[in-house]
Parts: C-alpha cells; structure tokens; sequence
C-alpha cells in the first residue's frame, strides 16, 4: 500500500466530498433583481378596448401592482383569479395588466369570458417588457406609491405572495 | 390483469435481486469457485432482462396514455406526438434513470456474451464491481426515483413533456447517445477493478478495457456533438457550446477518456504508464458519475438541470464511495504497477503521448476548476459568482492549439526513438503546409482576428498533412517495394482498420477544430426589425419579410415569420423562423431557420412579432465553416466505427483458424 497515494487521495476524496454536499440547498438559478428598489421606468400606454392611456406618472401615489401576461399562458390563467381578489381586497392599490407578445382581439375574447376589474395596457413592440427586464409571462412587479420598484415574482402569483407584499407595502406607507 | 405499474415495479425488483445476487457470485468466484461464473453471468442476462421489459412496460405506459402510472401522469400527453411521446422516457429525472438501466442492462448483457466460459482472474472482482453498480441504480429505480408509482384519482390527461425536448428531431437521438456514453463508462471502471484488486494486469485485458472504453468514448462523443447541433438548431442563438456547468460535466469524462485510450497504447505495447492509464480510466467513470450528480442535485444551474429531487445526496454518497474505492485500489497497487520498461527518448511517440495525455490532465483541470470554482467560492467567501465563456476560452484555446499540433506529431514520430535526420525531412514539408494554410486562412479572413486563428488553422494544416501522410504511408512503400498500384494501397489501408480508423478519427477532429475556430472567430450578428415586404441588407445577404402566421397545433401555439432570403442576386428560398408557446412554459421557445453551405451559415432568429403593429423583429447571423463541425463529427463516428470493426474481424479470423 502506497501511504502518499492512499493518504493524498483520500484528502482529494473528502475536500470534493464536502464541497459537493455544501452546494446542497443553494438556488444557483437565483440572480439579484438589479431593477430592486430603483424608481421604474416611465410608460404611458393604450388601454384594451380604448379610454385613456395610462401612465407611470398617473400611477404615483398610491401603491400598485402591474401583472405581464397573454393569452397562451396557462400560469397567466392560474393567477387571473388571484389577481382579481386582490384588486376587490386592496381598493388602494392599482392593479395594471400589460398584455405581453399577443394579439389584443385574443386578449378581448379571454377578458370577455373571465372579466377584470382591472385596465390591461397594450405595450406593442414590447418595449416595456424590455424597460422592466420581462423574461417571460405572468411576471409580476409591485410598486409603492413613489413609484419604486419593492418586489418582482415570476411566474404564477400566489394569494400569500401577494397579500404579504401588498401589506408590507401598504405598512410602510402608513 | 395486473396493472403496469405493477408489472414495472416488479421487473424493477427483479433485476435488483439479480443484481445484488450478482454481487455475491462475484465474491465467491473471487474466493474461488469457478462454478460461480456460469451464475454471474445468469445474473447478468437476469438483470439486462429485466430492465429491458420495465423500459418497455414504461414506454407502453405512454404510448396507450395510461396514466394511472406515476411517471407517465407527470410527462405525458394526449397533445404530444407519438415520436415526442416515444422519448419522454428520458424527458424527466425518473424516466431518464429507469432508461439509464436500460443501458445498463444492455451493456451488461454485452459484457455477458463476451466473457465466454473462459475464467480469467479479473472477472471475479469485475462482476462485483459492475453489479454493485448495478445494485446502485435498480435501488434508485425501485425507491427514490420510481416512476411506476400509482398514481390515484387516475387524471384524464397530462402536461406532456418538457417543451425543450419537444422542439427538434435530434432531442431523440442526442440523450441516448450521451447515456451510452456515461453508463458504458460503467464497464472499463469494472473491469479496471477487477485488475486492481486481482493484482492481473496482462495484454490481453488491457486490450480487452481498451475496447471496452472506446465504444462508450464514441457514444459520449457523438452525443456530445449532437448536443451541441441541437443547441444550434434550436436555442436561437447561433451557438453550439456555452461551457454550461453540464455540458462541462459532459467534456470532462471525454477528456480523461480520451487520454486513456492514447495511454493505453503505450501500455499496450511497452507495459508502461498502467497506473496512470487505469487512474484515468477510473476517472472518466467517476466524472460521469459527477455530472448525473449535477443534473440531478439543484447545486448547479445549467439548462440542463433536472428539478430539485432527493437523489442528490443519495448521488453525492455513491461518488464519495466510488472516488474512496478508486483511491484505494490504486494506492495498494501502485508499487506493483511500476514501469516494466523505460519509455523512448523525447523524440518517441512515447513521449508525444505523455504530453498528449498531460495536455488533456491540464484541460481536465482547467474545466474542472471552472466548473466548481463558483461553488468553491460561495463555501469561502459567500459571494456569488460565475466563471464564464471568457475564462474557458482563454484557457481551452492554447491547449487545444498544443493538442492539434501534437496530432500531426504523434503520427509521425515512431515509436522507437525516431532517426532526427528522417524527422526532419518529413517535418519541414509539413511546416511548409502548416504556414501556408495559416497564412491562407489569414488573408481570406483579414487580419482583425489576430494572430490566434491563422496559428490555429496553421497547426490544423501541419497535423492534417503528417495524418494524411502516415495514413498512406506504409501502404505506399510496400507499393514501391513490389511495385503495387494504387488501388492495392487502398486495399491495404481498409484492411488496417484500427490504425486507418485512429487517423481518420483524428482527420474529424481536425474538421471540428477548423469550424470552431473560423466560426467561433468570425461570426456575424445583426438584429433587423422590417414590416411587412421591406428587406433588410447584411453581410452580403437580403431578407425580404413576407408575412407572418399563426400555426396552432394540439401542443403548442407557433408565431413564424416567412422570409425569402437571397445572396447577391441568387434567391435562397423561404425562411421561416418561429417562436413556439407551450402551454406549460413561461418563456417562448424559437426555433431559427438554418440555410447551411459548407462555406457559411445563415442563421435567422425570431425575436418578437408585433402582430399589431405588422413588424417583425429579427437576428441575423452569418457563421462561417458551422458545417464542418457536424461534417468533421461524421468522419469521426465513421473513424471510430472503423477501429471497433478490426476487433470483430480479427476474432472471426481467430475463430477460423481455430
């Protein structure tokens, strides 16, 4: 038995071993939001189905929730209901849907069968997705009342997600 | 009637039992009792058996919908096509485990049939060996990964598998391909075991690992090629390698693969380097072991990764066993294992394969080092970091450069020390070719791609015509010997199929080396937003936007832009790139339209489509020499095939003199 070997190797062994297990738990697919707590980018933008557009600026002052979603998506209709308890629960918050990659007659059809109590915004081009770093649908961005952005969530919104963020929001304010 | 998932359980099972029964034959074949061969082997063909009817219960399962089975109520789909449908077995982790045993299975069976009634030394140790790595996997497939768990209310229907996997044709052949690599790896680490702890190291099993290693080598290579072409052929970004932390768990085993089977000539001939041989070959079964590990654990992000799932640790321990049991197999006999005979001088192609094999040591851990150092960092320090493209270009790309120039080296230099004089003629010649090659490629390229590429396609060039040469080489001076003409040299180098084969296996690479290079270098990209019947001017090429349309299909809703591309005045043909939505899936997945010449790519991407509004927007990319790597990757499977072809041959030609 080569002891140097055995010895050296075994060292090599332990250090992988380790490493390896200490990596467990971590969320590699986890990257900072850059956008946290920056002032959001400025849009005013059309309505769905006409009345006025709606701006950034309209939106300051009080605390709101802007929803990216489509048709096609299926996490998007997950959280349609969950979004549209909020918007009842929190009569102080802004509730904005911007419909992302999709036609606006396909977007008319779906809010015909499951109505919102909320305005859905036309972003064509896609530029404010692109302003706001969407990656795919249904994102999620909560903004306080000076227009900042707080929270983003990716991907189907939760009712607890919400209300907590909603809260903490509406706590800090008052 | 029992119900599948039943049915699978206990196939499952009964290749456990076989398997763990395995284990024991094995020891008592180690303590002695030739007897015991006959019952390993039945173990074996018991084992392979049972993995093939559970893989085709399961792909029963989802052929017929059956969703009353665990996995096939996770992946499958009444939307999804048969063929998409077909390789969801290997869509998912538990599928892709229960597959994983398949191919186990198989090579068990195949190892089975070659071992014959002969008792050799080895084979006791090696059957353990091969079936506790067995035991491993049937464990996992009965317990933690299980994909015939019952699943109760039987739902009506499926979310199908992972969109990724859904979009292009080689997705089927690409994952088998890289699982015949990784799971054959299985077979070499046994067998290398069995001469460890047997203390036999003779010619003929060193032969017989040699080929054992080369057929999961080929496997692992194609499947990595593939993957890349994949990449290429659908993500959109005219890419074919990112060094993402599984594609380097996929290179790694390569790396040390295929400095075993270069060192492995030398121990062939000269009984020299086994212990670093046989390390090496442990190795490439170990870094399999360590990229399933990465897929499966969550501790890596890779577009490859599986969801987060318990088997991580079960993973992690079953390496740590596997590195522990390597170490000490070597260390205990590494005295023994000493050099029976000096190698050549410097100018022997033994030394040309010890530079070979460090070279490809210095790459192992310069990939290595890049893959964990993120995780290596965040242990230390906490902070969150990423090695990148930068890091791996800069290291890989001289060691690849000293690796080309090696291939041209190598051949020629003899394996006795060479006669200077003879070197040197052979070697100016080829010089000659090299520098006008580079100095070629300089000014059709121009000269803002530095000094790296011309040296690149300068070594590519050295090696290529001192392969071409020593490829015909013997064959010309037994023409000129007795006065033979061409076709018998052509005769005689078919015949030499594992040395003809090595060549041509090294002319792919330096095929796939020139496209990398000249494409990675000199790639062209450019975003255009056009509406409706305006064009767009780049890198000598117009794209006309035609239109766009919808393409609902059962699975998926599909945008497509239709474009006429033309090349100067000469019309391409329609275009269509697509963005493809999923119902399941957040993000839209592309699919680029490709039109290939061996001289260039063009490679349009979809980026969004403003129905609204009547624009589209795309990216251009035109890659020069993309095709020489697919091209370059076909030679090399054909070279491989060559080399595994001459062992069959001479066993028959064996058999008849018998």
């Amino acid at each position: 038995m080569n002891r140097r070997v055995l010895f050296v190797g075994s060292a090599c062994v332990a250090a992988m071993v380790a490493l390896l297990a200490a990596g467990f738990g971590r969320n590699p697919s986890e990257v900072p939001f850059v956008l946290q707590d920056q002032p959001a980018t400025p849009f005013r933008l059309e309505r769905l189905g006409g009345g006025d557009p709606i701006s950034l600026e309209a939106l300051k002052g009080r605390p709101a929730v802007i929803n990216f979603w489509s048709t096609w998506c299926v996490p998007c209709k997950v959280e349609h209901p969950v979004l549209q308890a909020g918007a009842n629960r929190y009569r102080d918050v802004q509730f904005v849907g911007v419909l992302y990659g999709d036609e606006p007659e396909a977007a008319q059809r779906f809010l015909q069968r499951t109505p919102s109590v909320f305005p859905t915004i036309l972003d064509p081009g896609g530029r404010m997705a692109v302003d706001y770093g969407v990656a795919g649908v249904p994102e999620t961005f909560f903004l306080d009342a000076e227009g900042r952005i707080v929270r983003k969530v990716a991907g189907a919104l939760s009712a607890a997600a919400l209300v907590e963020t909603v809260e903490a929001i509406l706590g800090e304010s008052s | 009637m029992f119900a599948i998932s039943t049915m699978g359980t206990l196939a499952v099972l009964a290749s456990l039992a076989a398997a763990a029964f395995g284990v024991f034959a094995g020891l008592a074949l180690v303590s002695g009792q030739p007897g015991a061969l006959a019952w390993a082997k039945r173990c074996g063909i018991a084992f392979g058996v049972g993995m093939i009817i559970a893989n085709g219960l399961m792909e029963w399962a989802l052929i017929t919908h059956d969703f009353s089975v665990g996995y096939v109520a996770e992946v499958g789909s009444r939307s999804t096509p048969l063929s998409f449908t077909i390789v969801s077995l290997w869509s998912s982790l538990d599928g892709s485990i229960l597959f994983w045993g398949l191919i186990l299975g198989l090579y068990v069976l195949a190892f089975v049939k070659s071992v014959g009634s002969t008792y050799r030394p080895q084979l006791g140790f090696t059957f353990t060996a091969l079936f506790a790595v067995c035991v491993f996997f049937a464990w996992l497939i009965a317990g933690l990964a299980s994909p015939f768990d019952l699943v109760s209310p039987v739902p009506a229907d499926g979310p199908g598998p992972n969109p990724l996997l859904q979009n292009h044709v080689l997705m089927i052949i690409h994952p088998p391909m890289l699982y015949g690599g990784y799971v054959g790896m299985s077979l070499p680490f046994a067998m290398t075991v069995g001469a460890l702890a047997s203390g036999a190291l003779d010619a003929e099993w060193m032969r017989r690992i040699r080929f054992a290693l080369l057929v999961p080598w080929l496997f692992l290579t194609a499947g990595i090629l593939l993957g890349g072409w994949w990449s290429y052929e659908v993500l959109g970004w005219g890419g074919y390698w990112a060094w993402d932390p599984v594609e380097n768990a996929s290179f790694l085993p390569w790396l040390t693969a295929t400095a075993a089977l270069h060192s492995s000539m030398v121990t062939e001939r000269k009984g020299a380097l086994r212990a670093w041989t046989l390390s090496l070959i442990l190795a490439s079964f170990l870094l399999t072991i360590l990229g399933t590990f990465m897929t499966r654990s969550g501790v890596f992000n890779s577009v490859h990764s599986f969801t987060q799932s318990p088997i991580g640790p079960v993973f992690l321990v079953f390496l740590g066993i596997g590195m522990l049991v390597s170490v000490v197999l070597v260390a205990w006999r590494i005295d023994d294992l000493g050099p029976d005979q000096s190698l050549g001088g410097a100018l022997s192609r033994d030394a040309a394969f010890l530079a070979n094999n460090l070279l490809f040591l210095a790459f192992t851990f310069t990939v290595l080092l890049g893959t964990i150092y993120p995780l290596l960092n965040e242990a230390l320090t906490e902070a969150r970091v990423s090695v990148g493209e930068p890091y791996f270009n800069k290291m890989a790309v001289p060691l690849g450069l000293g690796l080309i120039a090696l291939m041209g080296w190598g051949a020629t230099v003899p394996w006795r020390p060479a006669d200077p004089s003879v070197l040197k003629s052979k070697l100016s010649i080829a010089c000659g070719s090299g520098l006008a090659v580079g100095i070629i490629a300089w000014a059709i390229r121009g000269f803002e791609g530095g000094v790296l590429y011309p040296s690149t396609l300068a070594a590519a060039g050295f090696s290529t015509h001192l392969t071409i040469a020593e490829l015909f080489r013997p064959g010309m001076e037994r023409a000129k010997r007795s006065g033979q003409g061409f076709g018998d040299v052509f005769v005689g180098i078919l015949k030499a199929r594992r040395r003809t084969g090595a060549y041509v296996v090294h002319i792919g690479i330096l095929l796939i080396a020139v496209g990398i290079a000249t494409s990675s270098t000199y790639r062209q990209e450019r975003g255009m937003t056009m509406s409706v019947n305006e064009s767009g001017e780049f890198a000598g090429y117009r794209v006309v936007f035609d239109g766009f349309e919808r393409d609902v299909e059962p699975h998926r809703t599909g945008r497509v832009a239709h474009l006429s591309a033309f090349h100067g005045d000469e019309a391409l043909g329609a275009m269509s790139p697509r963005l493809n939505h999923y119902p399941t899936r957040r993000e839209p997945i592309g699919t680029p339209a490709v039109y290939t010449t061996l001289a260039e790519d063009l490679y349009i991407s979809l980026v969004q489509i403003d129905e609204a509004g009547g624009e589209v927007s795309i990216r251009v990319i035109v890659e020069p020499l993309v095709s020489w790597i697919w091209l370059g990757g076909g030679v090399l499977v054909f070279g491989g095939l060559l080399i595994l072809s001459e062992r069959k041959t001479r066993r028959r030609r064996k058999e008849d003199a018998a």
